[in-house]
């Protein structure tokens, strides 16, 4: 198993009610998987919200199997200015 | 040079004192929040940010726009926390030999700035509920 924490951040803090997720998966499970879970856990509140990924403060464009200890947000529409 | 800061208090001007001779053009942009939001009138907006990856992005914008377009200097003070209506959330300074290239730096900064920099505000409304801004609330 791996534990692996998610920082939430606007549409997914409002969605899910919380400011950080841990969560403990399976080894092998990718950002993808995590994905799922995370917009399940939501139900349907972000449903028209697109979401990238950030592993270790990084952009993650590619589907990647998690490590233990990586720290991952779902990164909704950014809002600077 | 490039200087990015993320700030939780008023935003003051950057002082320019460096090679002023050598830049034709300083262009300065300030971005205010409005009083409404989605047409309804708010108490304020609350920036919040992602700490670490907010700044390196940002830095690595103001790094490639020095690349892509002639500038000389990029100062630029981001506002996170609490910001009402009528003050300033973003503050940037672009130094150039020319005005052309920092107009275009400039725009080009705000559009990447505002699609990649993770930051996000949430509206404060009068009654004082808290909703991501641009967020249709359900109620």
């Amino acid at each position: 198993m791996i534990n692996i924490k998610v920082k939430c951040f606007s549409q997914v803090k409002y969605a899910l009610g919380a400011d950080e997720l841990t969560f403990q998966l399976d080894e092998n499970t990718t950002s993808v998987d995590l994905e799922k879970i995370i917009r399940k856990k939501a139900g349907k509140k972000l449903n028209n919200v697109s979401l990238r990924i950030a592993i270790n403060k990084k952009y993650q464009k590619e589907e990647i199997v998690l490590q233990n200890g990586d720290e991952v947000v779902f990164i909704p529409p950014v809002q600077g200015g | 040079m490039v200087i990015i800061e993320i700030i939780n208090k008023p935003i003051k001007s950057f002082l320019i004192t460096n090679d002023a001779n050598q830049n034709g053009a300083e262009l300065v942009f300030n971005g205010r929040v409005r009083g409404t939001e989605k047409g309804k009138p708010i108490q304020y907006l609350e920036y919040e940010y992602y700490e670490g990856m907010a700044e390196a992005e940002l830095k690595l914008l103001a790094n490639k726009v020095c690349k892509k377009f002639t500038i000389n200097h990029l100062y630029c003070r981001h506002r996170v926390g609490k910001v009402k209506a009528g003050e300033i959330s973003i503050h940037i300074i672009i130094l150039s030999k020319h005005r052309k290239e920092a107009i275009k730096a400039m725009d080009w900064f705000i559009i990447k700035l505002k699609k990649n920099v993770p930051i996000w505000k949430w509206a404060i409304l009068n009654d004082g509920t808290k909703v991501p801004s641009d967020c249709i609330h359900p109620n």
